[in-house]
């Protein structure tokens, strides 16, 4: 017997489809709340995207109790006690976030906060502090790629001392993420691109790196599938609903296939970049997949092999002799960025970024082998394997 | 009924087996510390005063040392002067005994969920490079190859059977001084 071992964990209710957003009233009486606030932040609410959420509440006559809007893109302990002292003021029992990877992480935080009481949410940092299930949790994913409507962690800056603080249990996951497709409709050609190939990257990896599992392996290769087929297709037509909810439910499967199976190198650099130049997290994962896979590819040969058949369906996997798939995912992966730089110039290299110096390298290289998604990397990464990864994403 | 007096026999065996290793992989931290540049290099990145944790889940066996600055480690037991930074803890004893018998590599320990970072996790990535020079120099290449990722293509022979020589004559040491204390 091998030593193989895993774990799989998601007791998330996912609602998704056509009129969504509509179940989020019955949902919340279900679980008893009455009084529910929403978290979100001023794009979401200048986009239009809270009047179908409200409009369904009130149709079943549920009030929004209150809505926070002016959650920053790089959420705070402030902001976090802040929106907790509305809370409590407002007497609200449940919260629902909608938006993207900031506002969904707030929400986790404040709930954290409005449940266990206090008002210093840096004394609940780390991994499982939180022993009692929160108050009702609900989230809207507004972006389709972050995943975090279904992964138990949020990073929550600490203004005062200048770190991010991580915060882990699985007492952070919603009772329900509501995908519905009126949320991405709106979003531009470029964030509709980096997001999913954001979730793209966590399928990738999670089917690569070595906490893969069986479980794992079929969200991440029916969320690849789904963003093969309807990523272009959304490009080309942003107004396809169908292409749209394809892409989010991806988002939500990839999600689900990470916070399970860990991701690798391609986080590792893209978080130490996105951290030293500022460079959106999709676009830094969009950017150094192929890089990785290329230098992982000895190691991962078999289940990126077995990739092309989600990526190209199964006319080209068949017609591709079994030695050759993997180089052939990784064509597949380029050649879907060439195409996604042609409709929006959605960067292929550090170079194109604009925002990237050369002699930055050699800081994201250390910061980045010191990430922890670097220990999940099928191979062993040492500095100069970075620095060499690094340059060859140069340019 | 042979089982039933086997069983806590073996897990008493491989508690003492931790134990023990947990002893040397003390040791020989503070002695690697000593000898290594690499080493130094990582820990230098530490806090001065950082100190880090191996432990057994809920309360077993533990290894303490604490970076004295320079890249040098101190071995403290398994008793820490004050909270520790950062704790890697392994969630059952078998955990441990897997891991510390090279059945199964840390790597793939962390992938299988078998132990869990209370800290920083940057430092914690980081003392696991630590961990695995220090095993690629203190043990036989066919057994680090089980407990190591990737055994480093640069370490050679003569400067691995050097290194291993000082870090045992250092352990031995140590042992003996903590004898004789």
């Amino acid at each position: 017997m091998t030593n193989t071992y895993y774990e799989f964990f998601c007791p998330v209710k996912v609602i998704a489809g056509k009129a969504a957003l509509e179940h989020i009233p019955y949902e919340l009486s279900g679980l008893g709340a009455k009084r529910p606030m929403i978290v979100t932040d001023k794009g979401v609410r200048a986009a239009g995207l809270l009047d179908p959420v409200i409009a369904a509440c009130e149709e079943s006559n549920l009030d929004i109790v209150c809505i926070y809007d002016d959650v920053p893109p790089d959420s705070s302990t402030t902001v976090v006690r802040d929106i907790a002292a509305v809370y409590r003021k407002e007497k609200c029992d449940s919260i629902i976030a909608i938006g993207g990877g900031s506002a969904i992480d707030t929400g986790k935080a404040v709930n954290i906060l409005v449940s266990e009481g206090g008002t210093d949410i840096a004394k609940y940092s780390g991994a499982g502090v939180i022993k009692h299930p929160l108050k009702p949790f609900f989230v809207v994913p507004t972006t389709a790629g972050t995943g975090s409507e279904v992964t138990s962690i949020a990073v929550i800056t600490d203004e005062t001392k200048g770190v991010k603080l991580p915060f882990t249990s699985s007492f952070l996951l919603p009772n329900a993420a509501i995908i519905d497709p009126r949320m991405t409709m709106t979003l531009p050609p470029h964030i509709t691109a980096a997001t999913a190939m954001d979730a793209m990257t966590h399928s990738v990896e999670s089917f690569t790196c070595m906490a893969k599992n069986p479980l794992s392996d079929a969200y991440a290769t029916a969320a690849i599938k789904k963003v093969s087929q309807s990523l272009l297709q959304v490009m080309d037509n942003p107004k396809d609903s169908d292409g749209r909810l394809e892409l989010a439910q991806a988002s939500t499967m990839a999600g689900i296939a990470f916070s399970n199976s860990m991701v690798g190198l391609v986080h590792s650099l893209g978080h130490a970049t996105g951290a030293i130049c500022h460079l959106p997290h999709g676009l830094c994962m969009s950017l150094y997949l192929p890089y990785v896979l290329e230098y992982n590819l000895e190691t991962i040969r078999q289940p990126l092999g077995e990739l092309l058949l989600y990526l190209e369906g199964p006319e080209v996997y068949a017609d591709t002799p079994a030695s050759r798939r993997a180089e052939a995912s990784i064509s597949a992966l380029r050649k879907l960025r060439d195409a996604l730089y042609k409709r929006c110039q959605l960067p292929r290299t550090l170079k194109e970024t604009g925002k990237v110096t050369e002699d930055q390298l050699d800081h994201i290289a250390e910061m980045a082998l010191d990430d922890g998604s670097i220990m999940f990397n099928p191979k062993e990464v040492t500095l100069k394997d970075a620095r060499a990864v690094l340059q060859r994403a140069w340019a | 009924m042979l089982t039933k007096r086997i069983q806590p026999m073996a897990s008493q065996a491989k508690r003492l087996y931790v134990e023990l290793m947990f002893q040397v992989m003390g040791r020989a931290l503070q002695a690697v510390s000593e000898v290594d540049s690499v080493v130094q290099t990582e820990a230098k990145a530490l806090p001065e005063g950082f100190l880090f944790e191996m432990m057994v889940m809920p309360d077993g066996s533990k290894l303490i040392v604490e970076h004295m600055g320079e890249g040098r480690f101190h071995y403290h037991g398994d008793t820490a002067p004050r909270p520790v930074d950062v704790s890697i803890k392994f969630k059952h004893l078998t955990h441990a005994f897997l891991v510390l018998s090279f059945q199964e590599k840390t790597s793939v320990a962390f992938a299988h969920d078998r132990m869990l970072v209370d800290g920083d996790v940057s430092y914690a990535v980081r003392m696991t490079r630590v961990l695995n020079r220090l095993e690629s120099f203190i043990l036989p290449k066919i057994i680090a190859k089980r407990a190591v990722k990737e055994y480093p293509v640069d370490l050679h022979l003569p400067e691995k059977l050097t290194s291993a020589a000082r870090i045992y004559l250092k352990v031995a040491t140590h042992f003996v001084q903590s004898a004789r204390a």
